[in-house]
């Protein structure tokens, strides 16, 4: 149990400051970049008409992509944003089935990784805001329905990052604890691989979507 | 176990932002979910306007959620001010 | 003013006889009334057949007076039994026994007012039917019934096991919390499995043909919604077997007040959330049996999300259960865990509700309009995303209350 807690760190100090890295997390982020360029490498290698089976699956994620960008944003911006929402949707399915295979664990475990993801979005969102509007309409924004609601709108807008990262933070960080605590009971017989297959591929699969689609939305209200 | 002033302002103001968090939740949470099932409901009616649909239903919840926004203001003002 | 041991438990067992029956007594009547309404529509619609009607009403009744039935006998054993391992901690064992089989019957005895009224209502409409219908009903309630079961075997192992006679503080609190986590958790569960069931005799009545597809639904539907129930038992039985008797009292005992509070209560709004999706897909699959695979999806997606809440209790009781505290002697350390746990608890139950009323719209859409199937379910999964927040609000208010404060 005490395996819970403990966080492998490697720490510098430089110039007067700690830096830390959470150096299982790091490397974990690698197997995952590793998979997907390995999985983009097959897939475009000898990419012809008539698709061999990996072509076929990347083939399905760009065009299940694309329609979602397109029917939540415009045509045009369809095109600008789709890569960020179909790598982005990737990175985290990849993530969170990570912790299926033995002696590994999902990089989203880690509150750093989801808050990164979350944060990139937030600015991303809010810099398409200020390119479709212009930045006289999206600051006036802030201050509807009345002016001294402004600090709450920032906060509210703020509260967005928090709630999309702990999000995905919770529900993988809790499936592996639930995964290890009945482990542990049940001396991991029978039941780990059920628990398994429902927290790692099927919650996975489902939070990796809910992420990827409330980033689109977030900047869909953002330039509507 | 001697109990001082400050110290028993302080455990109310923690069990205080607790139960403002907790029970603000309460209510933004079932009246997002109703709006969201109800634009289900529109959009099973009317697929064409699924675009529209949705961002009426993200603008209403982003108002009841003003609720659920004012608890978390009064629970970290609880926490880190008082 | 002292009082001895001896009267430390007797207080604790007779104010624990009484959480016990008068909770208990709530979710039975509440949900044989509903039987009994149902049963006289069903007669004012087809007098011809009150007989089987009445005779179905009976069993319906009976099987959701268990859960009233153990609540009582537990309360009777509270009262009567005379415990031969008399220590303070039993007291707090014996208060935490009745809580338990208290609140734990409240849900399944209303969950299992609903088939016994969907059956009634049903065989009124299909009286060549009731035969199958009666069956349904009894698998359906006796689903609903085993949150009231884990319950009561949480309250048999604190009435009955020896506790020892180590430090009162903080295990008290690890017996107390474990009753009430339990207690509560069963809560939304038993609700929740009652609605598949009645929504499944219901729709027998609508499509005979396809009955043997709305009960495999409707168990597969009342089997995701007890995971509430289950999470809740897991946290209850590490409350229990755990050894904490090293830990500092002083903040230890809100920490594992609070690790009870927040898995027991944040079950309510997953397992009732749980049981409005799954009940929508059995009235979806009846009326449009072809749509059975995409209706399943969505109620199986809408369940998992409306299980977040639920997943994030958890976490925080895991969190509050294995962090080590300092040893303290102010008020504000316990209090800030204490407020930690309630605060994810209370902030997951209506989250919980919410995301359920979304899956039930949408599973009921894909069912009328199974061509925009793609379109609601990620309708369905951003709305509820968004519901959510308010629980991940909660959470980050706890997370904060633990490591920061």
């Amino acid at each position: 149990m005490d395996d819970l807690t403990s966080i492998p760190q490697f720490v510098i100090r430089l110039f007067g400051v700690n830096l830390v890295f959470n150096t299982e997390t790091i490397f974990m982020t690698w197997i995952v970049m590793a998979a997907l360029i390995v999985f983009g490498f097959l897939a475009t290698r000898k990419a012809s008409f008539m698709p061999n089976p990996v072509q076929q699956v990347a083939e399905l994620f760009v065009k299940a992509f694309y329609d979602l960008t397109k029917d939540a944003l415009d045509d045009r911006m369809a095109k600008n944003y789709f890569p960020l929402v179909c790598g982005l949707f990737m990175f985290l399915l990849f993530s969170n089935w990570l912790g299926v295979i033995p002696k590994l664990s999902e990089p989203t475990k880690d509150l750093n990784t989801t808050l990164g993801f979350g944060i990139m979005g937030f600015f991303i969102a809010h810099y398409a805001g200020i390119k479709k509007k212009g930045i006289k309409q999206y600051l006036s924004e802030y201050f509807q329905p009345i002016f001294f609601m402004a600090p709450l709108n920032v906060i509210g807008e703020f509260a967005k990052v928090i709630s999309i990262s702990f999000r995905l933070y919770g529900n993988i960080l809790g499936g592996s604890i639930i995964i290890l605590i009945v482990s542990h009971l049940v001396y991991g017989l029978m039941l780990p691989p059920f628990l398994m297959c429902f927290f790692g591929f099927f919650v996975g699969t489902i939070q990796a979507f809910v992420f990827t689609m409330l980033t689109v939305v977030y900047i869909s209200v953002q330039v509507k | 176990m001697a109990i001082e002033g400050v110290d028993l302002m302080k455990a109310a103001a923690f069990i205080g932002a607790g139960l403002a968090m907790g029970f603000g939740a309460i209510g933004p949470g079932v009246g997002e979910g109703y709006a969201a099932g109800k634009a289900c409901e529109a959009i099973g009616r009317n697929p064409e306007e699924a675009g529209l649909l949705t961002r009426t239903m993200l603008v209403g919840q982003a108002v009841s959620e003003s609720t659920g926004i004012y608890s978390l203001v009064i629970a970290l003002l609880l926490l880190f001010v008082v | 003013m002292d009082f001895d041991v001896q009267t430390w438990v007797k207080m604790a067992s007779y104010i624990g006889a009484g959480f016990c029956i008068g909770l208990g007594a709530i979710g039975a009547a509440l949900g044989e009334g509903y039987t009994a309404g149902l049963a006289n529509q069903g007669i004012s619609e087809n007098p011809s057949r009150s007989g089987d009607i009445i005779k179905n009403m009976l069993v319906g009744q009976a099987v959701a007076e268990s859960a009233g039935i153990f609540a009582l006998v537990v309360a009777i054993l509270l009262i009567f039994i005379k415990f031969p391992m008399v220590t303070t901690l039993k007291a707090a064992a014996l208060l935490g026994a009745g809580l338990s089989m208290g609140a734990g019957a409240i849900g399944s005895g209303i969950g299992s007012g609903y088939p016994g009224g969907g059956a009634c209502l049903g065989i009124s409409r299909q009286p060549l039917l009731s035969g199958r219908m009666t069956t349904n009903m009894l698998i359906g309630s006796a689903v609903c019934q085993t949150p009231a079961i884990f319950s009561l075997v949480i309250a048999m192992m604190l009435l009955f096991l020896d506790f020892g006679k180590g430090a009162v503080s903080p295990t008290w609190a690890a017996l107390l919390g474990g009753g009430i986590c339990m207690g509560f958790g069963a809560v939304g569960s038993g609700i929740g499995s009652g609605y598949p069931g009645g929504e499944a005799c219901l729709g027998m009545a609508k499509q005979p043909a396809v009955s043997g597809r709305l009960t495999t639904n409707m168990l597969i539907g009342s089997a995701v919604c007890q995971t509430p129930a289950i999470f809740s038992m897991v946290v209850a039985l590490m409350l229990l077997f755990l050894n904490f008797s090293n830990a500092p009292a002083s903040p230890t005992w809100a920490a594992l007040l609070g690790a009870g509070i927040a898995t027991g209560v944040a079950a309510i709004g997953s397992g009732m959330g749980g049981g409005m999706a799954a009940g929508a897909s059995c009235e979806g699959i009846a009326r449009n049996p072809e749509t059975f695979g995409q209706v399943t999806t969505t109620m199986l997606v809408g369940q998992a999300v409306a299980q977040t809440p639920s997943i994030l209790g958890l976490l925080v009781s895991f969190i509050l259960i294995f962090k080590a505290f300092p040893e303290t002697v102010t008020l504000a350390a316990p209090m800030a865990l204490l407020g930690a746990g309630i605060c994810t608890g209370f902030g997951g139950i209506g989250p919980g509700i919410g995301n359920g009323m979304t899956a039930e719209g949408a599973v009921t859409w894909v069912a009328r309009n199974v061509e925009s199937t793609g379109v609601l379910m990620r309708t369905m999964l951003v709305g509820q995303a968004v519901s959510q927040s308010t629980a991940i609000y909660a959470m980050v208010i706890s997370l904060v209350l633990i490591f920061v404060v």
